[in-house]
């Protein structure tokens, strides 16, 4: 099955917690909030296998549940990386 | 601890912010109280990067999360705090003699003014949400450790794959009969160098195994813990289960307390004022224009917060404070007079 993921930006606290456990997931801008490394925060991308551990454990450690993960797209808007 | 006592300044949150703010209540001579909902102070500090460094705190080219968190403590015990960890603040009422009266989760508590400083709202331990979670949180089932010989000769079961997890088997290991750590895959996300010291330890790891449920009647007797990948079940017997999970934050009852709310950030003015009088905000949790969320700015915001709440329980005082140097060198005087006459 596939899986896509997404950081809520309007929770996330820009606390770190995500990149260290999923560092190609997870990126921050340079307001230090979190978003998603595979394709700008869309949630559009399917995140390859061997990544989904790292993404349970990225989604274990947010503080404010901000990190989203489901087996159809999102379809956000793109986040420019600083 | 005997609440009836009127505080003149509660802080609610005891993160960086609210443990200078208290400090600095202190200089300004008011009683000070801090309620924070974890049973340890640091706010995320101490609770999410204690090992990180800080690098934008004036006067220190760098300085790790929790050496800042020993060193607030350390300042604001020049000062008489009462601290109530533990404690999450529920409803806030304020009586016609203009005391407020705040519930929590473990009591009542009284006072002349409020200063928020909860950053992202009240950090509370991940739950596991398995079946029996909520009938053993007051028997033995653990979230914090915070006296290791509870656990002496104990068959304790730990879950978690983090640093605090892997630390926590490792200081139990010698105290307790038996320590099992169940994680839900083989890799642990502890640093290398504390797994390598697990894999060599007696710690009994159990992986990649997630909890199902815990059995027993007026405690935790067994838990179930079932196999990520073919569902195989096991059963563990147990003394204690210690989950550690990490946190969830969230802004929780304050939101219903008519306070101006902006983006789950509380508004407040130049002085630091809410729209309740006597309630203020400083640090992460408070909005205003051209507001900036770092710890450095709190730091600025927190004398603020207590130099305006001085004016407000004491119309006389005034609101630009004495130079730290001159409060702090007068009380250095009188320790030194106090011990010459004994």
């Amino acid at each position: 099955m596939a899986t896509y993921t997404m950081v809520d930006r309007s929770t996330c606290i820009a606390c770190g917690a995500c990149n260290p456990n999923a560092p190609d997931l997870f990126e921050y801008t340079e307001d230090g909030l979190s978003y998603a490394l595979l394709d700008g925060n869309e949630g559009t991308t399917e995140v390859p296998e061997d990544l989904i551990e790292d993404l349970e454990d990225a989604i274990d450690g947010c503080p404010t549940d901000s990190i989203k993960m489901a087996d159809t797209p999102f379809n956000c808007q793109k986040v420019e990386a600083s | 601890m005997d609440h009836s006592e009127v505080m003149d300044i509660t802080i609610i949150g005891g993160g960086p912010v609210g443990l200078f703010t208290a400090f600095y209540a202190g200089l300004r001579q008011t009683s000070v109280k801090i309620i924070e909902s974890l049973p340890h102070l640091g706010g995320q500090l101490s609770a999410l990067y204690p090992e990180k460094y800080i690098y934008d705190i004036a006067g220190f080219p760098k300085v790790g999360a929790q050496q800042l968190v020993d060193q607030l403590i350390e300042q604001m015990n020049q000062f008489e705090t009462t601290i109530c960890l533990g404690e999450s603040v529920e409803e806030v009422e304020k009586g016609d003699n203009g005391i407020f009266k705040l519930t929590t989760n473990e009591g009542v508590h009284y006072t002349r003014t409020i200063i928020i400083t909860a950053g992202n709202g009240a950090f509370q331990a991940r739950k596991m949400n398995i079946i029996g979670e909520d009938k053993f949180q007051n028997t033995n089932l653990h979230y914090f450790v915070n006296n290791m010989n509870q656990f002496k000769d104990k068959k304790v079961v730990l879950f978690g794959g983090g640093d605090s997890a892997v630390d926590w088997a490792l200081m139990l290991e010698p105290i307790a009969e038996k320590v099992t750590l169940v994680h839900r895959r083989d890799k642990f996300r502890a640093h290398e160098h504390s797994v390598e010291l697990l894999r060599q330890s007696k710690v009994d790891i159990v992986t990649p195994y997630v909890p199902v449920e815990l059995i027993g009647d007026e405690k935790i007797e067994g838990v179930i813990i079932q196999e990520t990948k073919n569902s195989e079940q096991l059963e563990l017997e147990v003394d204690d289960v210690l989950v550690n999970y990490g946190f969830v934050s969230s802004l929780g009852p304050i939101k219903s307390w008519d306070l101006e709310i902006d983006k789950n950030s509380i508004v407040v003015n130049s002085k630091m004022e809410t729209n309740i009088e006597g309630i203020y905000a400083a640090g992460d949790i408070c909005t205003y224009d051209g507001k900036v969320k770092l710890i450095a700015s709190g730091f600025g915001e927190a004398p603020v917060a207590v130099s305006n709440a001085k004016v407000y329980i004491d119309p006389t005082a005034k609101v630009q404070p004495l130079h730290s140097t001159s409060v702090m060198g007068e009380q250095e005087t009188n320790k030194k007079k106090d011990q010459v006459s004994v």
